[in-house]
């Protein structure tokens, strides 16, 4: 009894260990084969059970940490362990990631045309073979919202796709439309009114069975889903002055809006800070400054970034939302990692810049719980790239989805011929986090640019005792 | 062979550092181009690293860049600076030299560009239209551009003669226009042909018209006689002026080289080489002509066998010499044009030649490389101060100069890219 | 060769009445397709029925004998999924109850003419979108349509796309069986509590037998528990205890068929999504069924042939052992001018190929054998493609015992050729319906 009460207790300690700390392999462990048998039962390992590892990669967990030459571990399509010298159970499936890293899958907050089937219906319509999704997944989404679905890009399968549904409540403020304001204005009085309404009876009922219901009529009930948190208002307004509309009106009624487009959000930062906005922008949209006004106006390049520091949650989605293959590069949404590019040129930092391609966009949608960063428990959504994945010559290697490899590079014709991943299994920097420059000596001036992340100071503590080959290590 | 260059560079950087160390110290006895007489101009700017994208690709980190009267009189390593300069210190910028685009529509009136009534206009000047310091002009030169060819549309054969002109964000006709004219447009294909019910509407019939222009003015030429009409057209034949030629398509691109290169011999200048007419790259590449590539950078339809074929690289791969790249402007954004250079260099071509190809390579092929497009004694002081990777998006202009003025200050002027 | 004798047959064959008696056939190759090939070939036929087939076969006296030592013999050709002849209007979308043999016109030309093309068996489907009926197999030619008839309802046409509309149609089909399922349920209650009331009179004690008997009746389904709770049919309840179940209402007889296993699918799609579609839409409805695969250009089905090949999740159609129904056509690989043969590819994952022609014309008829001999060309094995021109579209068509191959005791549809059937330079010579040259000069 004691004993097994021991041994558990140690193995328990064992996984916590693995775990939280980067702890090598201790070959002189007094651990005894029967310890260590305890260890592997602590993953309860069982028949049919789905196992993958990727190994060696840095992972950078959307968390802020980065763990060098680390391995992620995903039992049945869930992130199960992350960290070093891990017990991996015989039956894994494993991806020698080393020389490479790992991002959480990315997250477009709204695609056209990856799904391959109609976005206000992606259970019954989507297509997990068209090859938009496959230069989605190459481009490392593997989340989409479609309409007001959020859905994984499962490649090979529609089951259980559609993660999240019916996320937004869509409204028009515009100044174009006063008529339309108003209306919405009233829309939410009554919701208001109906809900102090119905919490008075609650409170009358205890004392009368028979007090009658608050009346329902003339309550406009997606208004009213939105004042009851279950769904998201979502705004399209760019101006000024209808910014600081939808502001007044959340603060009104207490609930937080998503502003889509915002351009003029930047001169207007911390009305939406306070009000609790969030935003989904595009860093490089173009408007120019109506002359007439006295105040500050137009879009800018800033924009992003002054709205994040005035608290305002930032997610980024590029000027074209579809797959565009005509030729002009950069602004579509197989170059989704572009445009935070361009907001940190604004200056957005790093770290903020990949959560609004990663968990900001999933927590927007509510997915957040299993997607959009790496952590235990979570989805096993992960990309494998040959560099960092803001630089412009990243490219996606493989991408996993629940566990399983959805993309290839080397495998599909696409992008193979770009760069090939060299065969040999010795690490090799792949030249893709290259700049347009070569550092010509020792302790160049490289080290560090404004705007990197806390992940990126870490790396370079860790770059010693796992990856000595950093040379030209993008920033 | 990028391998060995890069290692070449790095060896002769190394030398050129430790040589940069030797010289700072002897510095006072080495008599002094910079050297500032009493009514002399000069600024100082000591930036983490200088990229010259000279014939070495010489890079300096730290490195100096002395402008003197608006012209450079001194590029390398750190070393101490003449009395008399205003020192400018910006340790954690790269100075790279001013972009250049030469296929740009930003004069600043987008109908002034094609005049469709005849199919060949080699008589028009578009600087009649030109804006100096427009909105978009100032927007590129946030972006780090800083020298331009202003151009007609490709609505017909010849649509006349553009403009080279700087991207000073105020400043006279005089001030900007560095030369006009400055060049022809020829549009070949994809575009000019003729939907009016008159001669043209074939390719063999555009061909037919140019080519009666063509030896008009070459006979002319050799009569030693001239019109006003076909003036300029005769300095293209007699190779004064350089010809810039949209075109495209493995059927249209081809052609266009055999007309002017191949048969004309003129200083022509291929842009676009966009759809499938990188399957022609080592036949285009064999006759010499320089290409200008943009602004769609990869092609997926056209060559119709599941690749995404980054098209510059392909170019690059026949062993094209001098390669540019363009945005056309306002087809993609004139201050993108860095990133025609980014999105190139990720579907195969290789980043430094890629800065080379928005820089000096443009710069050269169209006869401007004694002033512009690199960082060297002698040249226009168009500099470009960044915090990064010239072709990295992240990279945020700091400070641009133009003939040695700060034309755009990213502190003074907030950030308008 | 005798000219009383070939006078003797013409005018045999002249004669349907007189068609019965036994005839010789003597042939270089025949392909039997289901006991491989038999050289110098014998089949003597009778009754319209092949008796007996074997290798330089005796002859007996005064049995007459078409003697083609230069001809090679295969089955006729089964073609299982065409509309040639018809040519009514679809109906509307969801039209499970409608019947193509209700629609054959025994005088339809184009019936007549592709039996010159070697088909002597077609599986015709009605039109329309969506589900639009049931299938017939029939012979090409006949007076009647009873003549013509081979087997009614031999599938249900079930077109699907990776769309809400056709989901909906397939499952509207299940709730409607489902509804007619809660009525035998109640009929069969209302029943019971009537014949309880009866036995109650006579005996209190007897009152919960019944039901003992129908659990007992339930649990001992071997089936899944899907199954055991599927109302059986109409037959077996009779069996059973004298209910008498209300009849299914035109609308959801099909679907209670489908359940049943009394009537298979034929699924209709063009691209991998549909599969997963159909599959997700079918959930754990015990239904069988068959595919028809539209073959684009730019096909990308290949990703559904075999689960393995790409871990799907779910099984893939040659997992499945199903027949799929395709065009003799090469396709692409989607995006590309790569060339691929997808009919070989499904083939070898496992599938029973059957061919359609490529357009459902008599042109479409009159090259088929020549666009099948493409796919040969391409890497299909000869047997893989005679297979799937023959044996397995009698299978689909569940006519097997009947067409199909050249076997003892099956209808004698030949036909004859002048060479292998995919040499571009072999001709169609003779074809032969149960037992009656049809087409061709022949002389005895």
């Amino acid at each position: 009894m004691i004993r097994l009460d021991i041994t558990r207790w140690l193995a328990f300690a064992l996984t916590f260990a693995a775990v939280a700390l980067p702890i090598r392999a201790q070959e002189g462990e007094p651990a005894g084969e029967g310890e260590k048998k305890d260890v592997e039962s602590a993953d309860a390992e069982k028949e049919g059970d789905r196992w993958f590892a990727i190994e060696n990669g840095d992972i950078y967990t959307g968390t802020g940490e980065v763990l060098r030459g680390a391995t992620l571990l995903s039992k049945n399509g869930k992130i199960h362990k992350i960290g070093y010298d891990l017990y991996i159970p015989p039956a894994t499936k494993t991806l020698d990631a080393r020389g490479y890293r790992l991002y959480p899958g990315l997250v477009a907050i709204s695609s056209q045309g990856l799904l391959g089937g109609s976005n206000s219906d992606p259970a019954d319509t989507i297509d997990p073979f068209n090859f938009r999704m496959i230069l989605g997944l190459a481009t490392g989404i593997t989340t989409t919202g479609a309409g007001s679905s959020a859905v994984k890009l499962k490649r090979f399968s529609i089951k259980d796709a559609v993660i999240n549904e019916k996320l937004f409540a869509s409204f028009s403020w515009s100044g174009n439309n006063p008529r339309a304001k108003s209306d919405l204005r009233d829309k939410f009085a009554s919701a208001a009114k109906y809900q102090r309404d119905y919490r008075a009876w609650q409170v009358k009922l205890k004392e009368d069975k028979t007090a009658p219901e608050p009346s329902k009529r003339g309550v406009d009930n997606t208004v009213l889903s939105v004042l009851q948190g279950e769904q998201t208002a979502k705004f399209n307004a760019n101006d000024r002055d209808d910014l600081l509309g939808i502001a007044r009106l959340a603060q009104q009624y207490g609930f937080r809006p998503v502003i889509e487009g915002c351009q003029e959000g930047w001169t207007v930062a911390s009305e939406l800070g306070r009000a609790g906005a969030r935003v989904i922008v595009t860093p490089r949209d173009r408007r120019s400054k109506d002359e007439r006004q006295a105040s500050d106006g137009g879009a800018s390049i800033e924009n992003a970034a002054i709205l994040y520091k005035a608290g305002v949650p930032v997610v980024i989605t590029p000027a074209s939302e579809g797959v565009d293959l005509g030729g002009l590069v950069g602004s579509d949404i197989m170059h989704l990692p572009f445009e935070p590019g361009f907001a940190v040129r604004g200056g957005l930092p790093e770290r903020a810049a990949l959560d609004s391609i990663t968990i900001e966009p999933a927590r927007r949608m509510g997915v957040s719980p299993r997607v959009g960063s790496h952590e235990i428990g979570k989805d096993c959504d992960v990309i494998v790239t040959d560099g960092d994945v803001l630089h412009y010559k990243t490219f996606v290697q493989w991408t996993v989805i629940d566990g399983k490899i959805v993309y290839d590079k080397e495998k599909e014709l696409y992008f193979a011929h770009i760069r090939p991943r060299p065969e040999a299994v010795a690490p090799k920097k792949i030249d893709a986090g290259e700049t347009a420059v070569k550092p010509e000596t020792e302790g160049d001036v490289e080290a560090k640019k404004e705007g990197e992340s806390d992940a990126e100071k870490k790396e370079d503590v860790k770059k010693d005792d796992v990856k000595p080959d950093d040379e030209g290590d993008p920033k | 062979m990028t391998f060995s260059r890069t290692m070449a560079n790095r060896l002769g950087a190394v030398l050129l550092a430790s040589g940069a160390l030797l010289s700072s110290c002897a510095s006072q006895h080495v008599p002094d181009l910079a050297a500032l007489g009493p009514e002399d101009e000069g600024v100082a700017i000591r930036c983490g690293r200088v990229l010259t994208v000279d014939d070495e690709d010489r890079t300096f980190a730290p490195g100096l860049i002395l402008v003197k009267n608006g012209q450079i009189a001194y590029v390398g390593a750190a070393r101490a600076v003449p009395s008399g300069y205003t020192i400018e210190e910006q340790p954690g910028m790269w100075a790279a030299p001013g972009m250049v685009e030469l296929h740009a529509h930003i004069l600043g009136s987008g109908r002034d560009i094609n005049d469709m009534v005849y199919p060949v206009n080699a008589e028009l000047r578009v600087s009649a239209g030109f804006v100096p310091g427009n909105a978009d002009i100032r927007r590129a030169c946030a972006g780090g551009v800083t020298t331009l060819y202003g151009i007609p549309g490709s609505g017909t054969s010849i649509g006349g003669f553009g403009v080279v002109f700087k991207a000073r964000t105020h400043a006279t006709y005089d001030e900007a226009v560095v030369r006009d004219p400055g060049g022809m447009k020829v549009a070949q294909s994809y575009n000019p042909e003729r939907r009016a019910g008159d001669l043209g509407a074939t390719r063999a019939g555009l061909a037919w018209i140019l080519e009666q222009y063509n030896e008009e003015a070459r006979a002319m030429n050799r009569e030693g006689t001239s019109t006003p009409a076909l003036e300029n057209l005769q300095k293209v034949h007699a190779r004064e002026l350089p010809v810039l030629i949209h075109s495209a398509g493995s059927d249209g691109y081809p052609a266009a080289a055999r007309m002017w290169q191949v048969k004309n011999g003129v200083r022509a200048v291929l842009s676009h080489g966009c759809f499938d007419a990188h399957l022609t790259a080592p036949w285009l590449v064999g006759t010499g002509v320089p290409l200008n590539v943009g602004p769609r950078e990869i092609d997926f339809v056209s060559t119709h066998d599941g690749q995404i074929t980054g098209v510059a690289a392909r170019y690059l791969a026949a062993g094209a010499k001098d390669l540019s790249l363009c945005t056309d402007s306002p087809v993609v954004p004139q201050e993108e044009l860095f990133l025609q250079g980014a999105v190139a260099a990720r579907y195969g071509a290789d980043s430094y030649t890629m800065l080379r190809a928005v820089t000096i390579a443009p710069a050269r092929v169209f006869g401007l490389a004694d002033s512009v497009g690199s960082l060297e004694v002698g040249k226009d002081a168009d500099i470009v101060l960044r915090t990064g990777d010239p072709l990295d998006p992240r990279s945020c202009v700091e400070r641009v100069y133009i003939d040695g003025r700060v034309e755009y200050d990213r502190r003074r002027d907030g950030q308008w890219f | 060769m005798l000219r009383p004798q070939t006078l003797l047959l013409g005018a045999l064959l002249a004669s349907p009445a007189l068609a019965g008696g036994p005839l010789a056939i003597r042939v270089g190759r025949a392909e039997t397709v289901s006991k491989g090939t038999i050289e110098h070939a014998v089949i003597l036929v009778e009754d319209g029925k092949i008796v007996t087939i074997g290798e330089d076969l005796p002859v007996e006296r005064g049995v007459p004998i078409l003697d083609r030592p230069e001809w090679t013999v295969i089955p006729g050709l089964v073609s299982c999924y065409t509309r040639i002849g018809m040519d009514s209007e679809g109906g509307d979308d969801m039209s499970p109850e409608q019947k193509a043999s209700d629609e054959i016109w025994p005088k339809s030309q184009d019936m007549r003419k592709v039996v010159e093309y070697g088909v002597t068996t077609l599986g015709v489907y009605p039109a329309g979108n969506g589900i639009s009926g049931q299938a017939a197999a029939i012979r090409p030619l006949g007076a009647t349509v009873d003549e013509m008839l081979l087997k009614d309802s031999v599938y249900l046409k079930i077109a699907m796309r990776s769309d809400s509309a056709s989901k909906k149609r397939v499952r509207d089909g299940f709730k409607k069986a489902d509804e007619y399922d809660e009525k035998v349920k109640k009929a069969r209650e209302k029943w019971e509590k009537e014949k309880d009331k009866k036995s109650a009179k006579k005996d209190e004690k007897k009152d919960e037998k019944p039901d003992e008997k129908k659990m007992a009746g339930v649990d001992g389904q071997d089936a899944g528990p899907e199954v055991a709770e599927e109302p059986k049919s109409s037959k077996s309840d009779k069996k059973d205890d004298g209910f008498v179940p209300p009849p299914a209402d035109d609308k959801s007889r099909a679907f209670v068929q489908l359940r049943e296993g009394t009537l298979k699918a034929v699924v209709a799609f063009n691209s991998a999504s549909d599969w997963l579609h159909w599959l997700d839409v079918l959930g754990k409805e015990p239904v069988h069924f068959d595919v028809r695969l539209v073959l684009n250009l730019d096909c990308d089905l290949y990703y559904v042939f075999k689960k393995s090949e790409y871990d799907l999740e779910d099984d893939a159609i040659a997992d499945r052992k199903i027949h799929a129904i395709v065009d003799p056509v090469l396709t692409f690989t989607p995006n590309t001018r790569r060339v691929r043969n997808l009919p070989m590819e499904l083939a070898r994952a496992g599938a029973k190929v059957c061919f359609t022609p490529r357009v459902d014309e008599l042109r479409g008829y009159k090259d088929w054998l020549a666009n099948v001999a493409e796919l040969v060309a391409a890497g299909m094995t000869h047997d893989t493609a005679l297979r799937a021109l023959t044996l397995n579209p009698a299978e689909m068509l569940g006519v097997e015992d009947r067409v199909g191959s050249i076997e003892k005791g099956k209808d004698a549809n030949f036909v004859f050729l002048d060479g292998d059937p995919f040499e571009a330079t072999t001709r169609i010579q003779a074809v032969m319906l149960d037992g009656r040259i049809v087409f061709g000069e022949v002389d005895l």
